[in-house]
């Protein structure tokens, strides 16, 4: 992880503060003692800034509606076995620094995505509490694949 | 493959068995304890599929266990005991779970329930005050890095001699409160920075501190040995390593899964993901999730140390001092010796939402419990009874020396919010003669008593079974919640 400076040349960005696209792009359905995200998207980019928004809005419910400003930017680089471990890898990445700088970070930037490793800019702003304490994003019932409507689909469980 | 009751054979009334020859990758049994209405409330979601799943381990011993609180996880279940061999099996950090060694201390006072009732606004507003709580609340000491080392390499015992204890504190918990194999260098950088701030905080969730009464006891001997008399007060604390715990758990269930190709392992559940023992890869986890575990005593003594001095602070020299009964682990991993056809084999026991309940003479209880056996302590949901149990030699051979650790969820936490108002359940707890501070009304809804099990259906099992007996039952009267 490293602190970048702002460079617009990125190969390709996604701004999850369009919140009214955002918000059809994933639900939360019950789980006995965890939180279930159930992600949809066009694409697996979109499916991945989906799933980080889902995360943002367990962690602060609605943090993006109110703060617009995201000053603090790191740079995110992940390796896994395939694209849904890279998936979860990617979101633990994020919640670990959420809790390290007690942010919430809203925005993501992908310098590089493949099926099994991604260079990614991640923004945030600094948050008093979360609403909800993560303990991990879990590989349980994870599975990015495509459904009958060809589009892009996961569960994450996080465990709470 | 689907699961029904006629699958499983009926060894007594409170223990069941799903034969090695259900499932062509089964390698041992597997064995779950329950009545009838608790096995019913089992079937409701995946827990045994993920039992099933737990006997595939490489190198899995006799049998995996289930306690009557049971409920569904991620790759094992919540409420899990399973041994592999030791050391040509595997660790899997799934058969711990992502709070490493969260666990629960009880105190005892030698002040009445009477004498504390005109105390008891005061006191629970002090602790509300003084105990860190919630999400994203730091504690009261920020470590450097070589204090942190310290945390995670010794334990609580560091601790007490930095004041935050008394000496004879450490041979009331298990272990002494430090695993020796820990290595503070086996922890991630990402790790030691989310649990730096994090000492001596609670955390949110179903952790808690709960002041009750002791209102009943069933074993008079062992009350009498563990100095638990009726209307006594006594303060529970459950919580756990906190987020330095959790990174531990994804670090090396990230590492384990891109190193099983390599070791030739195949699972059928990523979250069991594991390597063998021996393996370096093994070696470094067991070492870490030791460092995790030192850590989450470490915050049980931290707490402990606000408690008392916050007991001081509104009771002044009267409320005299308080003891621990014991701590104890509910998510470890730990290599024991226990009686396998007819031998003495050492073993890696991994339990995961369970309780060590050692009976009498055990070589690893020290002098203090050596004769009674160990306190077992499962606090209940909140709002409902806690019981203090002891562990019997039965539990040697029927569950690797293992009971349950708690309730057990059955109720989802949006169900729980839908169903349930957090106000409404504060005003009823209210009229019960419970206080509840908590940072969250929301919250507050979701760890409701109606979300869990019936506490007294679960211990009634493991009482029934032998695998722990009842001694005390416990009646909250302050909850502090995150």
């Amino acid at each position: 992880m490293l602190k970048l400076g702002f460079k617009n040349t990125y190969e390709d960005a996604f701004c999850p503060t369009d919140l009214k696209r955002l918000m059809k792009s994933y639900e939360l359905i019950p789980h006995t003692a965890d939180i279930r995200l159930k992600v949809k998207a066009k694409t697996q980019k979109e499916l991945f800034v989906s799933a980080c928004e889902g995360m943002s809005q367990i962690l602060k419910k609605d943090f993006f509606r109110k703060a617009s400003r995201c000053p603090l930017n790191l740079k995110v680089s992940v390796s896994s076995v395939d694209q849904t471990t890279l998936l979860i890898d990617f979101l633990s990445e994020i919640l670990t620094l959420s809790q390290e700088h007690h942010a919430i970070f809203g925005k993501v930037y992908f310098l590089k995505f493949s099926q099994t490793s991604l260079l990614a800019k991640i923004c945030g702003a600094k948050v008093d509490q979360f609403d909800n304490d993560i303990k991990a994003v879990t590989y349980h019932q994870a599975e990015v694949k495509k459904n009958p409507k060809g589009e892009w689909e996961t569960t994450v469980i996080f465990d709470i | 493959m689907t699961i029904s009751q006629n699958d499983l054979i009926k060894i007594n009334n409170y223990l069941w068995e799903i034969p090695k020859s259900f499932r062509p990758n089964m390698r041992v049994p597997a064995r779950i304890f329950a009545s009838q209405k608790i096995l019913e409330s089992i079937f409701l979601d995946r827990t045994l599929e993920q039992l099933l799943n737990a006997t595939t381990l490489p190198g899995i011993q006799k049998a995996v266990y289930l306690m009557p609180d049971a409920h569904e996880g991620y790759g094992f279940p919540i409420g899990a005991v399973a041994a592999t061999a030791c050391p040509e099996g595997v660790i899997s950090p799934g058969g711990i779970g992502y709070d490493i060694n969260c666990g629960v201390r009880l105190l005892l006072s030698q002040f009445s329930y009477q004498d504390l009732k005109p105390h008891l606004k005061v006191l629970a507003d002090q602790l509300y005050r003084a105990i860190p709580s919630g999400v994203g609340r730091g504690g009261p000491v920020k470590l450097d890095t070589k204090r942190l080392d310290e945390v995670l390499k010794n334990g609580a015992p560091y601790l007490v001699t930095q004041g935050y204890g008394y000496q004879d504190d450490i041979d009331h918990i298990e272990s002494r409160g430090a695993l020796l194999n820990a290595d503070p260098k086996a922890v991630s950088e990402h790790a030691k920075n989310r649990g730096r701030d994090q000492l001596g905080t609670m955390g949110a969730g179903n952790h808690f501190v709960e002041v009750a009464k002791i209102e009943k006891i069933f074993d008079n001997k062992h009350a009498k040995e563990f100095g638990v008399f009726t209307d006594q007060t006594v303060i529970l604390i459950h919580t756990g390593s906190r987020g330095l715990g959790h990174q531990v758990a994804t670090d090396h269930i990230k590492l384990m899964q891109n190193v099983m190709p390599k070791y030739k392992i195949s699972l059928p559940d990523r979250e069991l993901a594991c390597a063998p023992f021996s393996s370096k890869e093994g070696q470094v986890y067991f070492s870490a999730m030791a460092a995790a575990a030192n850590f989450a005593w470490c915050n049980r003594q931290l707490i402990t140390w606000e408690v008392r001095k916050t007991w001081q602070k509104t009771l002044g020299q009267s409320g005299g001092r308080l003891s621990i009964l014991y701590d104890v682990a509910h998510n470890i991993a730990k290599i024991e010796e226990h009686q396998i056809e007819n031998q003495k084999v050492k073993v890696i026991v991994h339990r995961k939402g369970a309780t060590r309940a050692f009976g009498p003479n055990h070589p690893e209880l020290g002098p203090i419990y050596q004769s009674t056996g160990q306190p077992v302590i499962i606090p209940g949901s909140m709002g409902s009874a806690s019981y203090v149990l002891v562990g019997t030699k039965e539990a040697m051979s029927r569950s690797f020396g293992s009971t349950c650790h708690g309730a057990g969820r059955c109720m989802s936490r949006h169900e729980a919010k839908k169903r349930i108002s957090g106000l409404n359940l504060k005003a009823e707890l209210a009229k019960e003669d419970i206080i509840v501070q908590s940072g969250s009304i929301r919250g507050l809804a979701e760890e409701a008593p109606a979300a869990y099990k019936d506490i007294d259906d679960v211990v009634d099992v493991v009482d029934q079974s032998g695998i722990a007996k009842k001694v005390a039952y416990l009646k909250p009267v302050i909850v502090i919640k995150g």
